[in-house]
């Protein structure tokens, strides 16, 4: 691990003798000029940053000046950043957004195009869009231990049915209300857990109540980084029930170009959830950081050449 | 409506006051963590600030290793008691004595050591041995400053209890941390309140308790002078 940080580290170094390079011939001739200036924004964890990134350098790439606002907060620091131009772009969850721009009407499916559709009702009236949503899922995943997936032939949510009565669910505390979580559960494939735990929503407890055998199903996010150490499962939406958190850039109408729109969707077409669950293992796994990580992406899957 | 009318209608709606979920049910749950809590963190830390504030000794190891429980986070011993000890009130019983003992080893320490020495040297003079000493001359004396730990550890114990509802745990952070999680602001506020007044209730509990056992004789050694002055004439 050292040994690639360390790379990286003379990368940065190089890109960083070579920027002042660049900035020092500058002053005789002059750079092709920038295509505009973009100020990308990001929530205030990992993931957010890793997609603001990639959204970033991808434009940069194009010819498109920079700026980041990473870690900026939740989306009630967002939202109204965006709404008054202090930030051009951000990486959204289809679903979440609507949820918040609509004031949790409770119009999201598990239908990301159609839940766009809808989220971009409600940006119009601020003057922003919702781009097309990448197939990369982060939201609501229900898991089980590797144990009990063997013990019960278990891989999609559907195959709980018969057996919910015997198993203890864990999930936060919103879960009992949130229409995605325990309602869904109940109506949707009618589980009727033997309990329910309230614990944290994907967070420490629910992690140690997997340990401690305390629960046998619980309620994490599509993308954790960590679920593959802890031996966990994610169960299949089979039945569509929960919401269309899809990846999806939300965009001032103001650079909506059809340019920065066909970069953002070749982003966003080539992300899978299972590049965010190793990206996300990058930085908070092996502490590596976003934009190394992003770069890497990138150069990887071709979108630098 | 304001979030204040909201709250207060929250607190005075009849639904709130009864079942499972009801605020009778959960203050119960609080207050039984907390006692639980506090008299296991008393017997742990006062016999030890006791005895080695009485002897003056290894007073500053005693109270340096007594505040890991306040240096660690806890939530973080809070989780980790979970992870061992699965579901019950045994983790965050941990949680909250691993917070109650330091301010009572301390206290407990200082209370001791501060006892007068001429009046230690008195009681011996007078034939006092050295339990008899203990008991009669100096933790009387003592009893202010001790009593100020355990009020001190009470009360952070009484706000800290809240973190059982992270684990699965019943009492008043049960509605703070639903609420939370749900934007419900009415019922996030009223946990707060409920949480704060019985933090106050403790206090003033416990300051009556004090003066139940604070001899009549130091309450009026410590007590502004003309009062004793009078408090003297008519004795």
């Amino acid at each position: 691990m050292n040994r690639i940080r360390g790379s990286y580290l003379l990368v940065a170094a190089f890109a960083a003798l070579a920027t002042v390079a660049a900035a020092c011939g500058s002053t005789n001739t002059p750079a092709p000029a920038s295509k505009g200036t973009i100020t990308v924004a990001g929530f205030n964890f990992p993931e957010s940053s890793i997609l603001a990134q990639l959204y970033g350098q991808a434009l940069a790439h194009d010819g498109y000046t920079v700026n980041y606002k990473l870690n900026l907060g939740t989306r009630k620091v967002i939202a109204p950043a965006l709404q008054s131009g202090q930030i051009d772009l951000y990486p959204g969850y289809a679903a979440s957004e609507l949820e918040y721009y609509n004031n949790s009407a409770g119009e999201a499916t598990a239908d990301p195009a159609a839940t766009t559709v809808k989220l971009n009702t409600y940006l119009a009236k601020i003057n922003a869009i919702a781009l097309t949503p990448s197939p990369a899922f982060d939201g609501n995943a229900y898991a089980v231990t590797k144990a009990t997936a063997t013990k019960y032939s278990l891989t999609k949510l559907s195959d709980l049915t018969p057996i919910a009565g015997q198993l203890v669910f864990g999930a936060g505390p919103e879960c009992p209300t949130y229409k995605f979580c325990l309602p869904g559960l109940t109506s949707v494939y009618g589980l009727h857990f033997k309990q329910t735990l309230t614990l944290d929503t994907d967070g420490p407890a629910t992690r140690a109540a997997f340990k401690n055998g305390s629960i046998q199903v619980g309620l994490v996010f599509s993308s954790d980084a960590d679920l593959n150490s802890l031996g966990l499962v994610v169960l299949q939406d089979d039945k569509q029930m929960i919401a269309a958190d899809n990846v999806v850039p939300v965009i001032r109408t103001a650079v909506d170009t059809d340019e920065v729109k066909n970069v953002l969707n070749k982003v966003d077409a080539g992300l899978t959830t299972t590049d965010l669950v190793t990206m996300n293992g990058q930085v908070e796994l092996l502490h590596q950081d976003a934009d190394a990580v992003a770069t890497a992406y990138l150069q990887q899957h071709n979108y630098f050449s | 409506m304001s979030l204040f009318q909201a709250t207060l209608q929250w607190l005075t709606d009849p639904a709130h006051w009864q079942g499972n979920d009801g605020i009778p049910t959960r203050l119960g749950e609080h207050v039984h963590l907390s006692i639980e809590s506090v008299a296991i963190g008393a017997l742990i830390a006062l016999p030890v600030g006791i005895v080695l504030g009485h002897y003056g000794r290894f007073g500053t190891l005693a109270i340096n290793i007594s505040n890991i429980g306040r240096a660690v986070p806890s939530f973080g011993i809070l989780v980790i008691a979970f992870e061992v000890f699965g579901l019950g009130d045994l983790p965050i019983v941990i949680a909250l004595t691993a917070l109650a003992v330091p301010p009572m080893v301390t206290n407990s320490y200082v209370a001791m050591r501060e006892v007068d020495p001429d009046i230690k040297d008195a009681a011996r003079g007078m034939g006092y041995r050295e339990l008899a000493q203990v008991l009669r001359v100096e933790l009387p004396l003592a009893v202010p400053l001790i009593m100020a730990g355990v009020r001190t550890s009470a009360v952070q114990v009484v706000a800290t209890a809240t973190l059982a509802a992270l684990v699965a745990g019943g009492g008043l952070g049960r509605y703070i941390v639903d609420g939370l999680a749900r934007s419900d602001n009415p019922r996030t506020l009223a946990g707060a309140l409920l949480v704060a007044a019985l933090a106050l209730s403790t206090e003033l509990l416990l300051a009556g308790l004090q003066r139940v056992l604070v001899p009549r004789g130091i309450q009026v050694l410590n007590a502004p002078v003309v009062q004793r002055a009078t408090t003297f004439k008519t004795a």
